[in-house]
């Protein structure tokens, strides 16, 4: 599209921004490699290696979700960077997980350092506009910090395609091929952690036949996953409605532990 | 609200259709300014502004001490927090109303709920949902189809949305015997069950078909004429190495090991194969 590396920067910064703005627009999701690759490919001019980058980092990142207190890798800038240079180095797809992983890393940490100390402090602001009964004070304050955030963020993605993209050509221009072989291979297998870190959430005893029902249809019948979904929607149906009419028998409850 | 006429969500509220719609479209901003003090609250807070403002109007004290309630810590799934919000802001208004009203069961309130709608929420839409999101946008993605991205799109901002806007109306309508209510019946239970099918069995198909692994090495009597290891183990079950590292990943997050490391031994592990000729 084009080859004005700062224009793609501030393009990329700009991905980057409506990426982390899914927080501020009804936690969309928006912000996960599958779509934030797919933009990034896009404005760099390869929307469909875009899109399988997406797939291959989506895998990758299965398992970062924030749920409570914990932060996950910071996968926004790691996909748009990771898919960034696949695209214009013309690299494999399974490159960019060598790439995704150390960048959404090292931002998470910079991200940590928002979240602890400038957004804590923003909130201390709003408190003394809160004690006073100023509502609308309170109310910039909370804009201000929350898309303020994003915009850090989105600068810090745009810098480091700037100055990275240069770089990291040279730099893995010397990394020997066993190396990039075997991130082929680790992007094939990572897929599985974040396979079990969901199943560890959702998946009980009584439940876990269902999981294997799924691999099954998979691997034996080849169904593709979305016919396996709508095969489940089936039997969710049926047990939903199923569990309805004998509620009457179901007077002992039985507690279940998390485990196998 | 739907059988109103006038424009307020229900003949005895003071609240505005415009009011729900602004809380609705601020309750989308809660996870944006998510700091490790309070996590959520500040955009919680933000969130009831539109609530308090017409239900105190000009009542600084009030006003300050309901701005003061809602920036205390606030943790919750944000596609469902409109219940909450809902709730409370029935009972700002019930505050505002009747001077009797003890101000700080909205605060009990605000704080026994926002667990176990988390706990609820949480598991669904960053659990379940997400997985059978990932798992119908990747098939299609994998092969650089536009589809992919907005299937998944589709499968987390359908039931997200829906979810905020029916979550908003049933918290105003309600008030907190909602979610007891909900809880009570099991209904609660068992929609989580019958979605829970569903994304076990996506998990299942994604093992088969998206993880990869092949042990390249060959054996066999003559040197470099022999047949890869892989062949071998394809015979006793399609896929059955992915099924082994799923059931392998699984037991070491059970160990409590932290991700991080189990990824960068795999990263190394892979690496090493590769050098060493096994894989490839």
């Amino acid at each position: 599209m084009t080859d004005n590396l700062l224009l793609q920067a501030i393009l990329v910064a700009l991905v980057a921004f409506f990426g982390y703005m899914h927080s501020y627009m009804g936690s969309t999701m928006w912000n996960r490699p599958i779509i934030v690759s797919a933009l990034t490919g896009l404005v760099l001019g390869d929307l469909k290696t875009g899109i399988m980058v997406g797939a291959t980092l989506e895998l990758v990142f299965l398992g970062a979700v924030p749920i409570g207190a914990s932060n996950p890798p910071d996968m926004t800038s790691g996909s748009i960077i990771g898919t960034a240079f696949v695209v214009l180095a013309h690299e494999p797809v399974a490159a960019s997980v060598a790439l995704a992983v150390p960048v959404a890393t090292l931002v998470l940490l910079f991200d940590n350092l928002q979240m602890t100390f400038v957004l804590t402090w923003a909130a201390h602001i709003a408190d003394k506009y809160a004690a006073q009964g100023d509502y609308k004070k309170v109310e910039w304050v909370a804009r201000i910090a929350g898309i303020g955030n994003k915009v850090v963020l989105a600068v810090i993605v745009g810098v480091s395609f700037y100055l990275g993209i240069p770089v990291i050509k040279d730099v893995l221009a010397v990394i020997p091929d066993w190396i990039i072989t075997g991130m082929d291979v680790a992007a094939g297998i990572i897929p599985a952690i974040g396979f079990a870190m969901l199943a560890r959430m959702i998946v009980t005893k009584e439940m876990s036949a269902f999981l294997l029902a799924g691999f099954l249809a998979a691997a034996y019948l080849n169904i593709s996953v979305l016919g396996v979904a709508l095969f489940g929607v089936v039997i969710a149906l049926v047990v939903y409605y199923g569990s309805k009419n004998k509620q009457a028998n179901e007077a002992e409850v039985t507690v279940d532990d998390n485990e196998f | 609200m739907t059988t109103n006429s006038k424009n307020t969500i229900s003949p005895e509220s003071k609240i505005t259709k415009r009011d729900f719609w602004k809380v609705f479209t601020r309750s989308c901003t809660l996870d944006s300014a998510w700091n490790y003090e309070r996590q959520q609250h500040l955009m919680y807070c933000y969130m009831m502004i539109p609530v308090l403002k017409r239900v105190y109007g000009d009542d600084k004290e009030k006003m300050a001490a309901a701005l003061q309630r809602h920036m205390e810590f606030m943790a919750c799934t944000p596609h469902i927090v409109t219940l909450l919000c809902g709730i409370t802001g029935a009972m700002e208004e019930e505050n505002a109303k009747n001077p009797n009203f003890d101000a700080t069961s909205i605060s009990a309130v605000r704080t026994s709920l926002m667990g176990p709608m988390a706990g609820v929420g949480d598991s669904f839409f960053w659990g379940t949902l997400l997985t059978i999101a990932v798992g119908i946008g990747v098939s299609f993605a994998k092969e650089g189809s536009i589809l992919g991205p907005i299937l998944f799109l589709a499968i987390i901002n359908v039931p997200g949305f829906a979810a905020r806007f029916y979550c908003l109306k049933a918290g105003f309508g309600y008030g907190v015997r909602f979610f007891s209510d909900m809880s009570a019946t099991g209904v609660i239970e068992k929609i989580t069950k019958a979605v829970s099918i569903v994304g076990l069995m996506a998990i299942g198909a994604m093992v088969a078909t998206q993880v990869s692994f092949s042990i390249t090495y060959k054996i066999g009597v003559v040197s470099g004429a022999g047949e890869p290891i892989q062949n071998y183990i394809d015979q006793i079950m399609p896929a059955f190495m992915p099924l082994v590292l799923f059931g392998v990943m699984y037991w070491l997050l059970g160990k409590n090991i932290k991700t991080t490391w189990i990824l960068v031994a795999v990263i190394i592990i892979s690496c090493l194969g590769v050098f060493l000729g096994i894989l490839g």
